[in-house]
């Protein structure tokens, strides 16, 4: 949030007693739920007052998460930066195994909308004190009643390390609707974690110099963790909530785990080995003949020569199939099989069977589908 | 920065500058559309070039479709393959040449990067100081800001000299991990691989009304943005959702004069080939003395040229003996050698049947055969010649090929301006290493047009092109005195390689040195001087109306309105005829004349012009 940069610009300045913070602070408020995203690896996260979506930015490359969520009651401030929660050109090019969707609300803590609800994770930073008295009022009720994820993040300013803050006389930021201190968070925070069933503990970051430890951390944190598990089904309730955000972005990440994606790779996959083996063969079949040149169509003569002898051979192989790749008249054959043992085709796959269905129609096969075709000619000009 | 103008409604002239601020972020309505050409690892992503400018009329929106090229191919998997194809005391140098110069695509943000270096010494454990001072090591920075595993650790990281600006500040060379990095464009190698560009061009080579649709859904996209909408109307402004219609001119066919033949071609195909094959060329250089070099395998290829070849030389006036023959190994110098053994000063040319498209070979045969020992040559990849439908059609273009090179007439239009001299002059700019810059310089000889002499020009970085332009001049006008007896009165210089930031440097520095060179070469000769920029890669396109539907505008079609530039004195051309896909037309700005000719006159004796290109398929 736009606050943010004022506090860096605060905390960034040079004093006797030097407040630096590297990396700066935000930054390392960010990293924090960083850590507990790849500590306990929630599937779906929503940021409260996400704002630039810097935070959201960040989370999205956090693979365990597969919903993510921003809402913020400024829908300009966000729109200038969602375009970085966009997929990107590589996304495409190699899509991963996860599923990822991205969404942004505009609206109000406040206010209670169903798109919130069944969330592992809930982060609030810098939120609560720009609230206004009678949203603050309502927010716990929100936060912890209705939306009821498993465990929730909430960061605010420490108002005991002010003291060390050069040029902050009353609050930090002039949005800022007020400033605790450590007991005053902790007082709160133990009352809300009461009423709705949570334990929480408390933390911070942005760490004091050394001689002034007893002001606390610059920023103080609260993670709340659920002490039972959802009895209620989410969405059963006496009356059904109706929506109060706008939904202002929404992005779907290309993933393995749709079906056409995952037949991409695959068959993008199998023609490169395809190739390679089919390289390797003829290359093989060249080398039993003495004057090796590298010619297309001086190996191409040689080819038909050997082909012919070989295939004459194939004829007197026993009824069972071979599977190893070989070479009737122009056209090189690969069974399947050769490439189910590839470790990535199998790992994308899963089984044969499946492997089979994914291919068929998309790669050039024999009558009986048992392998692949390639013309053993090679493609040059 | 851009400055257009325009009138107050009191008529007052206002100039307005706009700057680049904020690039916008790339939207991208298609994203999903992109074309993956499989087991080539290739991936097609269609997008638009656009620029703004004032034109004629009004201020517009230029866009074409244009496809950037993605490959799932890494910088490190690129590496890696190069190492098993190349000596490992090559392996440095081939990585420099192949990659320096490379654009590629970042993993994890959506930038793209020209690669200028690599730093062998450097690997991804090596650290770096971030902005806030704090010391970090490569792969420390990528898996805890990106989540990217980097495996390689003795990978070498590459070097981009980022030329954006951030903010104020210009921001110093950035470091790429091998890795992370995915490779853009096309190589040499696809380029030369017919099936892949065959493949490629389906998704590419767009017909007049697929391009019109693209360019439709462009504009729709940016009537239903939002954001779009309010700034542009916050500023008075809209966007016309057609595009710009407006009549264009196409100048009558040329007819073609062969050996007191005089004949016509199809307007709308511009190709007269055919005709060609059976009149006698202007002047036809006979192949009394020629060396047909070939190798076992191809013996068939070169056996099938020599007889085509037979059979087409009588009718275009072509004396021709048979070739000396001789056949060699498949190997460079097994070719060298014997062109080295066997040619004489009584040599006409020498023709080489290749078996593949191999550069490398070409290059050295070509090199050998333009410095070390200066024969016309010819070479012909056997397949080429493999198909009997087209035999014939193929040999004749090698026969007008083989007999311009050895200095003869093939045919000419009607110019009617006398004592005209044409120059044409292209210039390459190396601006990898060496800042050598090469200009070709050819300038016709006479008043037919079908002689010309040319020189290359080389100059090392610290010296101008102009200086060996001014030569090539001076030498050039001894020439034609010599074959005519009098100077030209006209000289009409055609000037490819010129950039829009360097037009001011040709018209005030360039041409004041040419006009000093034409004083140097007699007293009192001021001829008149015309010089006209040549572009070819513009991203104009026009379409002509036909019946409801778009097509291609036939060749011979001059546009000098509505997209022109007002400050400029140019035009377009469409001089060639396209099977496929939309026809690119060619932009002609004349920079500086004195020539008094009318613009009409001009755009003519321009598009007689492009009939005299011999080498045309």
């Amino acid at each position: 949030a736009y606050q943010d940069t004022m506090d860096k610009n605060f905390e960034g300045k040079q004093f006797t007693g030097v407040i630096k913070f590297t990396p700066p602070l935000y930054k390392q408020r960010y990293e924090f739920v960083q850590d507990l995203v790849r500590k306990y690896k929630p599937k779906k996260v929503a940021d409260l007052g996400c704002a630039d979506c810097t935070l959201l930015w960040m989370l999205k490359f956090c693979s365990c998460i597969e919903v993510l969520a921003g809402l913020d009651i400024c829908e300009t401030v966000m729109k200038e930066k969602m375009h970085r929660l966009t997929p990107l050109p590589a996304d495409y090019l190699e899509p991963s195994e996860r599923s990822l969707t991205v969404t942004l609300h505009q609206g109000s803590v406040a206010h209670k909308d169903p798109c919130m609800l069944g969330f592992d994770l809930v982060t609030c930073i810098e939120l609560i004190e720009h609230l206004q008295e009678s949203e603050l009022e309502k927010f716990p009720e929100v936060v912890f009643g209705f939306m009821a994820p498993n465990m929730v993040v909430i960061s605010t300013p420490n108002s005991e390390f002010n003291t060390l803050l050069p040029g902050v006389t009353v609050f930090r930021h002039p949005d800022h609707k007020f400033e605790w201190d450590r007991a005053q968070f902790q007082s709160w925070a133990q009352d809300t974690a009461k009423r709705y069933e949570y334990s929480v503990e408390f933390t911070g970051v942005g760490s004091p110099p050394t001689g002034m430890e007893d002001v606390g951390f610059c920023t103080q944190i609260g993670v709340f963790v659920r002490k039972y598990p959802q009895t209620r089904e989410p969405g059963q309730r006496e009356k059904p909530t109706e929506a109060a955000y706008k939904t202002v972005f929404k992005a779907v990440y290309p993933s393995l785990t749709d079906e056409k994606y995952l037949q991409n790779a695959v068959v993008s996959e199998v023609m490169f080995r395809a190739q390679l083996i089919k390289r390797s063969l003829l290359d093989h079949l060249l080398s039993e003949h003495e004057e090796y040149n590298d010619d297309p169509t001086e190996r191409k003569l040689k080819l038909q020569c050997s082909v012919n002898c070989f295939s004459a051979d194939v004829e007197t192989l026993p009824v069972e199939k071979s599977t190893e790749p070989f070479v009737s008249g122009n056209v090189v054959y690969i069974p399947l099989r050769n490439f189910f043992s590839v470790p990535k085709v199998k790992q994308l796959c899963g089984t044969f069977e499946k492997f089979c269905r994914l291919i068929t129609g998309k790669v050039p096969l024999n009558s009986d589908s048992s392998a692949l075709m390639l013309d053993a000619e090679n493609e040059e000009n | 920065v851009t400055e257009v103008f325009s009138k107050t409604r009191n008529g007052e002239d206002v100039r307005i500058t706009i700057t680049l601020t904020n690039e916008l972020p790339p939207t991208s309505p298609t994203c999903l559309q992109f074309y993956n050409i499989i087991f080539r690892r290739l991936v097609v992503w269609p997008g638009f070039t656009s620029s703004i400018l004032q034109y004629e009329e009004s201020i517009m929106l230029c866009a074409d479709v244009s496809h950037k090229i993605l490959r799932s191919e890494t910088v490190l998997d690129f590496m890696y393959s190069l190492y098993e194809q190349v000596e490992e005391r090559r392996f440095r140098d081939a990585c420099a040449k192949e990659l320096i110069g490379v654009i590629v695509l970042t993993k994890y943000n959506n930038r793209t990067y020209r690669v200028d270096d690599i730093d062998w010494d450097a690997n991804p454990q090596c650290t770096f100081r971030r902005a806030d001072g704090s010391e970090i090591s490569y792969i420390n920075y990528y898996k805890r800001q990106y989540n990217q595993d980097i495996s390689d650790l003795n990978q070498p990281v590459l070097i981009s000299q980022c030329r954006r600006k951030r903010g104020n500040a210009m921001v110093g060379p950035v470091v790429l991990i091998p890795e992370l990095c995915y490779l853009t464009g096309l190589t040499e190698k696809m380029r030369n691989d017919f099936n892949m560009m065959k493949d490629l061009a389906v998704h590419t080579r767009l017909s007049p009304e697929q391009r019109q649709r693209e360019i439709g859904k462009l504009v729709e996209c940016m009537k239903k943005d939002e954001c779009v909408q309010k700034e542009l109307q916050d500023w008075g402004l809209s966007f016309d959702s057609s595009l710009l219609s407006f009549t264009g001119r196409v100048v009558q066919a040329e007819k073609i004069l062969q050996g007191g033949n005089v004949f016509d071609y199809n307007p709308q195909f511009a190709d007269w080939s055919r005709e060609t094959r059976v009149a006698p060329l202007i002047h036809a250089k006979p192949l009394d003395n020629w060396l047909l070099i070939y190798t076992r395998r191809n013996y068939d290829a070169a056996n099938m040229l020599l007889q085509n070849l037979f059979k087409v030389t009588p009718s275009m006036g072509i004396r021709m003996n048979k070739a000396t023959m001789i056949e060699v190994d498949d190997r460079t110098e097994a070719y060298l050698r014997v062109l080295q053994q066997n040619i004489t000063p009584d040599t006409n040319i020498a023709v080489c049947v290749l078996s593949s498209t191999r550069k490398d070979k070409y290059d050295a045969i070509k090199k050998y055969l333009c410095t070390d020992c200066p024969i016309p040559s010819q070479c012909v990849v056997a397949r080429t010649l493999s198909k009997p439908q087209t035999a014939l059609a193929i040999v004749t273009k090698i026969a007008l090929q083989m007999n311009c090179k050895m200095g003869g007439e093939l045919w000419s239009v009607e110019i009617p301006l006398k004592q005209l001299m044409i120059v044409g002059i292209d210039c390459y700019h190396d601006t990898l290493s060496g800042k050598q810059s090469i200009a070709g310089f050819v300038a016709s000889l006479n008043e037919k047009m079908t002689r010309w002499f040319s020189r290359c020009v080389v100059q090392s970085r610290g010296q101008e092109i102009v200086d060996g332009l001014k030569a090539c001049l001076q030498t050039t006008l001894r020439e034609w005195f010599k074959w005519n007896k009098y100077l030209p009165s006209r000289i009409i210089v055609y000037r490819d390689g010129v950039g829009d930031g360097q037009l001011n440097t040709l018209v005030n520095y360039e041409v004041p040195q040419f006009l000093d060179c034409l004083k140097t070469v007699g007293k009192d000769y001021n001829p008149r001087l015309t010089v006209i920029v040549v572009k070819k890669r513009v991203s104009t396109r026009f379409f002509a109306q036909a019946g409801g539907g778009l097509k291609n505008p036939p060749p011979g079609t001059v546009i000098d309105i509505e997209v022109t530039r007002p400050e400029w004195y140019d035009f377009f051309i469409v001089s060639q005829a396209v099977r496929n896909g939309c026809v690119a037309p060619t932009h002609y700005n004349v920079v500086y004349d004195t020539s008094k000719l009318k613009p009409d006159h001009v755009q003519r004796l321009t598009y007689k012009l492009c009939h005299m290109y011999y080498n045309w398929s």
